[in-house]
């Protein structure tokens, strides 16, 4: 039994972080990268499925698009139990929208053709909670999003799951393989990757795609690709707050000054 | 006639040649037993890993010998049982190379070179002495009855932490049977030889070179002249004789039987471990080896031999389970019991001839004599333990090595993976960003040096609390000043230093300990500077002891010694005395781990202030709990804190007005436990740094701290 994981190397914001020139992204000196906590949940799920199958073998193999210093994150997943890791990048793939991702996470399903893709539900930086759906859609698989249990025995043609609904509700699902699967967080414990597993795990190749390995055409991603782009990043101004203090005229008269300027401006802004 | 060749006593004197051939028989089996046993146990100590430490053994048996017979270590803080085993160990020492010259004699020199010297003046000297050795062997015997019968210390009691009731190595009683058994196996040995030479004399009474030569053996000779007078004939005392004589006789040689078997091995296991004792065990942890199939200790046969040696050492006095701050708080773990542990758990599977399958082998678990990981858990690696232990045993490496085979498995505190990942992350447990790691400066008058920029006379290595904690941000920025005042040309590392790694080696956690260790001995080695200071005792230890085994060779020191130096040069100067009634509280990494003590305490004298010690003190300080890695594990809720506990011994201090410490962990963790035992209002929790700037201060200015009375 195969499972693909699919896992991003996601951006975290560093203290007094500068938007780019351009306007459309943080200046990434600014970033700090780790892996998705998402897909931490989810690799541990296939990890664990692979731990405790007794009969069939069940290979991990973990996928992120990204350029080489995805690598570092691509090893602690490695070191955490993956059998084998894929990284697909080619310079045409930056500036894609999750669709276009899901074209390139799409072609290496094709290719290695696992029972069971995982994704998480969401990354912590853009939070779109696309990219594993759009997959499946891509793949005409079964899917289901934000799963809070999962059980399933390797060789078997469906897997069990559960999902939280609003209100408290479980829904309780099967679904035919293969399938796409988004995992939730706290579905399991992830474990620690030791230092000393990283470190062993950079002696494991990691396989190098390109959109031509792939044959996925440099058009049907980045930003040509893509439906949607990014027009700009920043930072909203804050709102304010005053506590009004003294008597009650006083501070009745000070929320008809306030209602007068913010009504004032609002009245300017539409001018 | 005290020259005479016929002084001497006799040994088979009217035993039948097939007696004595038995006696040698049995001797012989004895001699067997005992070199089976010390056969057996070579061959479970060499199932463990190589030491790899060099041999020197002339200085190792120097050093053994000396600690071996000023019984310096058996002393401490337990004097009564150190003296009484002092009088225990010369007592057995002399009456053993007492039996040993007459085996000397009789069967070796005499057989062999018709040689015999046991006679005369030399015979009369030898009952003397060995008359005196049975006195301190039965005297010491006897005080330790007493301890344990009567007095019963609470360390003695073999209650365990780490087990239930119900557990199947929970019950100990075992080990108190031996206990007695031993005591009460020499002390008949020694009484019985007392009655035996008594008899001897009674017996032989008839004979001038015998009776008239009796007082050198003055025990004897009193129970002698009382046999005498209750009217024991010189027949009937011959008969006694005889028969008491095989007594005496097979219980010294079963005795010298079951050494290797029981308790009584201790006298060579302990002098082992003392030979080859590590006196930087705990300060300087033992490197990973990196072709080693898992890290740490996962299996028995993964502690070397000499730690394997140092399970059997353990005598059950209980002294570090006393010491254990993490004991004294309930949490499940006695050092004690760890080692007890172990050491049932290598005589149930490496004393047969086959090595069990390996699985048998796991020492993680809660089965009989493994260790649970919640026991691992509790330790701060204060080293109280270590440094009490008086036969060498070295626990914190053996609890280290433990953890690092649970860190690799994941099997530890959601919180500290978090810390650990997060250390990994942005090289401080505070989840800091690296640029803020000196934000503090901003607070500051003047513009601290970049040391990776420009040369320093002082390199000071901050270390993750003081440079992001904001209560001990107030004691950095005092320090700075301090430094900046004196003249001293100093810098700092801004956004290149790292966490210095202690506690993440303490943890377990090797791997990412050598990523940071790595790191910032890269960093200060590219800089130039003269020596290091720290505030950080934790940061301290580990540049000092354990860098250079990374490449990293620097002088440095705790900030209390370069300020009394500032201080003695006359750099600062105090304008007012403070007066103030205070105790100290030994940091474990600058006072236990690096023999800091004085420092701290002259520097208080300096500033006029009265240091009352706390009961706990020097290299009994007892450990604020931070240590270890358990200031990223929270406590249980509910249960007393180590901090809490000295905050409980420092209020029994009569009028005391100030807490001084020397550490960032330790004044966070006392001024929370200050404030959640109720005490807060009694007395103070103050770095020694932030009193020095008080009293420092110019009359007119205010006080940089003012001190609550």
């Amino acid at each position: 039994m195969k499972i693909l994981v699919a896992v991003k190397q996601v951006a975290a914001l560093d203290e007094d972080f500068e938007i780019r020139a351009d306007g459309k992204d943080v200046e990434a000196e600014f970033l700090l990268r780790d892996l998705n906590e998402w897909d931490d949940f989810a690799l541990e799920e296939a990890v664990g499925i692979k731990e405790a199958s007794t009969g069939t073998p069940v290979e991990v193999i973990v996928v992120s698009i990204g350029p080489e210093d995805a690598d570092e994150t691509l090893r602690k997943c490695l070191a955490k139990g993956a059998d084998r890791a894929i990284r697909v990048w080619d310079d045409a793939i930056g500036g894609s929208d999750p669709i276009a991702i899901a074209q390139v996470l799409a072609a290496v399903a094709r290719r290695e053709a696992p029972e069971l893709l995982f994704a998480g539900a969401q990354s912590s930086d853009h939070a779109f909670a696309a990219t594993g759906i759009a997959t499946a859609a891509l793949l005409d698989w079964a899917h289901a999003a934000v799963l809070t249990q999962l059980s399933v025995s390797p060789g078997a043609r469906t897997a069990r799951f559960r999902r939280e609904l609003e209100g408290g509700l479980l829904h309780e699902m099967e679904t035919d393989l293969p399938a796409v699967l988004t995992i939730q967080l706290g579905i399991n414990t992830p474990r620690y990757a030791s230092l000393r597993a990283i470190k062993q795990a950079a002696a494991k190749p990691i396989e190098v795609l390109t959109l031509a390995d792939l044959s996925v055409a440099a058009q049907a991603v980045g930003e040509a690709g893509s439906l949607s782009r990014v027009r700009r990043m920043y930072i909203p101004e804050k709102g304010r707050a005053e506590m009004i203090e003294g008597s009650i005229e006083s501070q009745a008269q000070r929320v008809i000054e306030i209602i007068r300027e913010v009504a004032g401006e609002a009245a300017s802004g539409v001018a | 006639m005290a020259g005479s060749d016929a002084v001497t006593r006799v040994l088979f004197e009217d035993f039948t040649p097939s007696a004595v051939r038995l006696f040698y028989a049995i001797g012989y089996s004895a001699i067997a037993v005992f070199l089976y046993g010390v056969y057996a146990q070579v061959r479970k100590y060499r199932r463990g890993a190589p030491a790899g430490i060099p041999l020197n053994l002339l200085p190792r048996l120097e050093s053994m010998f000396a600690i071996l017979l000023n019984h310096r270590m058996i002393r401490r803080r337990d004097r009564p049982a150190g003296e009484a085993h002092r009088l225990i160990f010369y007592g057995f020492v002399l009456l053993f190379l007492g039996t040993a010259t007459i085996t000397l004699d009789y069967d070796i020199l005499g057989p062999l070179f018709g040689v015999h010297f046991w006679h005369g003046e030399f015979y009369l000297w030898f009952s003397l002495v060995l008359d005196v050795a049975g006195v301190m062997l039965g005297g010491g015997l006897l005080y330790m009855m007493y301890r344990r019968g009567w007095l019963k210390p609470p360390k003695l009691d073999y209650a365990r932490p780490d087990r239930a009731p119900t557990d199947p190595d929970y019950d100990r009683s075992n080990y108190v049977r031996e206990d007695w058994a031993f005591l009460w196996t020499l002390l008949t040995i020694a009484a019985t030889g007392y009655l035996l030479e008594a008899l001897r004399l009674v017996w032989l009474s008839g004979r001038p070179d015998v009776w008239d030569t009796r007082w050198w053996s003055p025990v004897g000779a009193a129970i002698a002249q009382g046999l005498q007078a209750a009217g024991l004939s010189d027949a009937a005392a011959g008969e006694w004789r005889r028969n008491l004589w095989w007594f005496h006789g097979l219980l010294a040689l079963l005795f010298i039987a079951l050494i290797p078997y029981t308790k009584v091995k201790h006298i060579f296991t302990a002098m082992g471990t003392l030979m080859f004792r590590d006196p930087k065990a705990a300060q300087r942890l033992p490197r990973e080896k990196a072709d080693a199939p898992h890290p740490g200790a996962k299996y028995i046969t993964d502690f070397n031999w000499k730690q394997l040696l140092s399970l059997d050492a353990c005598t059950k006095c209980g002294r570090c389970h006393e010491a254990c701050p993490a004991r004294a708080v309930g949490a499940p773990l006695s050092p004690r019991d760890v080692i007890l542990s172990l050491r049932e758990f290598a005589n149930r599977t490496l004393n047969s001839a086959q090595l069990p399958a390996q699985a048998e082998l796991d020492v993680h678990g809660k089965g009989p004599g493994q260790v649970a990981m919640e026991t691992l858990w509790s330790c701060r690696t204060c080293m109280a333990c270590v440094e009490v232990c008086p036969v060498a045993v070295e626990h914190v490496p053996i609890i280290v090595q433990l953890r690092r085979k649970l860190v690799e498995e994941g099997e530890m505190d959601p919180q500290l993976r978090k810390t650990l990942q997060t250390i990994h992350k942005t090289g401080n447990s505070f989840g800091e960003s690296r640029r803020k790691r000196a934000a503090w400066t901003k607070t500051l008058g003047f513009p601290v040096k970049d040391a990776r920029k420009e040369a320093v006379d002082v390199l000071w290595f901050v270390g993750d609390y003081a440079s992001f904690d904001p209560r001990n941000q107030k004691v950095t920025a005092g320090f700075a000043t301090l430094m900046h005042d004196a003249g001293v040309d100093f810098g700092i590392l801004y956004d290149g230093e790292s966490n210095a790694g202690n506690d993440v080696r303490r943890v377990g956690e090797e791997g990412l300990y050598e990523v940071l260790a790595e790191g910032n001995i890269n960093t200060l080695t590219s800089a130039t500077f003269n020596s290091i200071v720290t505030t950080d005792p934790h940061s301290y230890n580990t540049i000092r002891n354990e860098y250079p085994d990374f490449g990293g060779r620097f002088e440095i020191e705790h900030y209390t010694t370069l300020l009394l130096r500032l201080m003695q040069q006359g750099c600062l100067s105090v304008n007012r005395k403070l007066n103030l009634r205070v105790t100290f509280h030994d940091p474990c990494h600058l006072g236990r781990f690096n023999k800091g003590y004085e420092a701290p305490r002259e520097i208080l004298e300096r500033l006029g202030c009265e240091l009352v010690e706390m009961g706990r003190c020097r290299s009994n300080s007892f450990c604020c709990g931070a240590g270890g890695g358990r200031i990223w594990i929270p406590d249980p809720v509910g249960a007393e804190k180590p901090a809490q506990n000295r905050m409980r011994e420092a209020a029994t201090i009569e009028g005391l007005q100030v807490y001084v410490v020397s550490c960032p962990k330790d004044l966070t963790m006392f001024e929370d436990a200050l404030k959640t035992t109720g005490l807060e209002g009694k007395f103070v929790v103050r770095e020694l740094i932030e009193l020095v700037r008080e009293a420092l201060a110019q009359p007119q200015s205010t006080p940089a701290a003012p001190v609550a009375a």
